[in-house]
């Protein structure tokens, strides 16, 4: 059953696109990561012109991420301070990303950028996590106590001004790395058509300390103002939003996202970060090796302007 | 008043034809359509004709780059830019085309992909050289036909150019027909469809019908409000998004 998608201006499958939501939609929730980095990837590879699949599937990220949101909103999961502060470093970091990517556009550097985005971010978080979470897996199998847990955190998260308090993550430390946090990720989600999820969830934990539990329902919040404003903008100033294909990702997305977040409570935290690192790790490798392959066709369209 | 009347021309030849469709409806089902044109050759000469069919869609300017390999990356070149290349393009004839017609003719008409009127007007400038008139020199200097066969290469991939010189096809004597297959990319907009009639070499007629490719129902629809309504679109989308994922967790909190 194909149906043709008015913005895209291609026919598609609409089941495997509805599966295609699901599949995300689960990993996202069961991760607490928006997804985008895995389905932009399959949407150009199914003739998706890249601008409407990055736009489109911000809108499904923030379906599959609001319906994950309100089931950790319940188990008071979701720092909502910090996702807001988060965010509104990641509105600037939105608005800057999207002038590069334009720029970038232009000269016809938007495609290398965007392989090389995936391959160093992708590359480096993927197997940062997976050698930290197969270490603490690898220690509770031998019944080794899990590593002296840092409770101690970085001075410099108190040093700096601006300080305030997040009750939900027991936290009393300046808004600056937050935001600078926040602003990264939002040029990030514009260049690489991404919520940000797989960076932030490390900056999170790693970075700013703080507890497990409200992680990954902060992070999908923050996900889902970041991934709205870039669909608005997206629809208002490049009209790349397709309403079609969004709802067909979506429909499978919300449903996904809930098993997903379901699913989420019977692992262990490290088996997840473990399986999460395996598939950043493949993916970045995936699309950022394509710079090194020797091209079919040395001619390439640019996208961007016109044709 | 038979005098008022155009004296019937002494043995000419003309063309005439019908295209089997002339409004294609883009809807969500749409999956590309194949257009039949029907015509007829009414030839009271002995020497022979030939028929050309030439549809054009809209224009629609094109990037391309050349992928270079610096430091064993892959990188794009600078993208070059042609304009009044047709988004759509497809010749068909009966026979090769180099045979109905020279060089000059089809430079002149635009027939074929090769005469294709399609240039780089941001890097290119009108001179006149070796006594030629408006020639066109390019930045890309001898690099130019390379880029312009990558164009023609990359939208004949596509399905969007073509050029089939069995296409045109007799079914009885001096009735034709021609088929052309719009692809799910072809562009939407206003499509023309030429028939050029030839003999010996020249081209003694030409027909011009016209095609439209639209959208419709919800396909249009949506298409119109997101390009009149941009902001709008933008926002109904973002609340459609929370609000089925707050509809999916109430529906799975329930269950």
């Amino acid at each position: 059953m194909d149906v043709y998608l008015p913005i895209a201006e291609v026919s598609v499958n609409a089941p495997l696109l509805i599966g295609l939501g699901m599949v995300v939609g689960f990993i996202s929730g069961l991760f607490g990561i928006g997804g985008g980095f895995l389905m932009a990837p399959v949407l150009v590879f199914m003739g998706i012109a890249p601008a409407v699949a990055v736009a489109s599937q911000a809108n499904h990220v923030v379906a599959s991420s609001a319906s994950s949101v309100f089931a950790y909103g319940k188990k008071r999961a979701v720092d909502f301070r910090m996702g807001a502060v988060l965010a509104a470093g990641g509105a600037v970091g939105s608005l800057v990303g999207v002038e590069i990517f334009r720029i970038l556009r232009l000269l016809g550097q938007g495609d290398l950028v965007v392989s090389l985005s995936y391959l160093i971010f992708l590359g480096v978080i993927g197997g940062l996590m997976l050698i930290e979470s197969l270490g603490a897996l690898l220690r509770r199998r031998r019944g080794e106590p899990p590593e002296a847990f840092k409770d101690r955190r970085p001075a410099w998260l108190y040093g700096l001004p601006l300080k305030m308090k997040f009750p939900r993550s027991r936290l009393y430390i300046s808004i600056i790395p937050p935001v600078l946090i926040g602003v990264f990720v939002g040029i990030l989600s514009a260049v690489m058509g991404v919520g940000g999820g797989f960076v932030l969830v490390p900056a999170m934990v790693y970075l700013l300390r703080m507890p497990a539990g409200v992680v990954v329902g902060t992070s999908l919040f923050q996900i889902i103002i970041t991934t709205s404003l870039v669909t608005i903008l997206q629809a208002g100033r490049n009209q790349t939003v397709d309403l079609m294909l969004a709802t067909l990702l979506l429909f499978g997305g919300v449903i996904g996202a809930q098993l997903g977040a379901r699913a989420s409570v019977r692992f262990r935290a490290e088996e997840l970060r473990v399986v999460l690192a395996v598939i950043v790790l493949l993916v970045g490798l995936q699309m950022g090796l394509g710079v090194f392959v020797t091209p079919a066709d040395p001619f390439v369209l640019a996208p961007g302007m016109g044709g | 008043m038979a005098f008022d009347l155009p004296p019937p021309p002494v043995a000419a030849a003309s063309v005439s034809a019908a295209l089997t469709t002339t409004k294609v409806e883009v809807s969500s089902d749409y999956h590309g359509q194949k257009i039949v044109l029907y015509g007829a050759v009414f030839n009271s000469t002995n020497r022979p004709a030939d028929v050309v069919v030439v549809v054009r869609g809209p224009d629609q300017s094109v990037r391309i780059a050349r992928k270079v390999q610096v430091a064993g990356l892959w990188l794009n070149s600078r993208p070059v830019v042609f304009q009044g290349a047709p988004g759509f393009y497809t010749v068909a004839s009966s026979r090769p085309l180099n045979e109905i017609a020279d060089f000059g003719t089809l430079r002149r008409l635009a027939i074929g992909v090769d005469h294709l009127a399609f240039n780089t007007p941001a890097d290119g400038a009108v001179e006149t050289r070796f006594g030629v008139k408006d020639l066109v020199v390019s930045r890309l200097g001898s690099d130019y036909l390379d880029y312009r066969r990558a164009v023609v290469r990359i939208k004949h991939a596509a399905g969007l150019y073509d050029q089939n010189e069995r296409g045109v096809t007799y079914v009885d004597k001096g009735l034709f027909r021609a088929e052309i297959n719009l692809p799910t990319s072809a562009p939407i907009g206003h499509y023309q469809a030429e028939i050029h009639l030839f003999q010996e070499g020249r081209e003694v007629q030409v027909r011009q019908r016209a095609l439209e490719v639209r959208k419709v129902g919800i396909e249009r629809i949506i298409y119109l409000f997101a390009h009149e309504r941009p902001w709008a679109y933008g926002f109904l989308a973002v609340f459609l998004a929370i609000a089925s994922g707050y509809g999916a967790s109430v529906i799975f909190r329930r269950s």
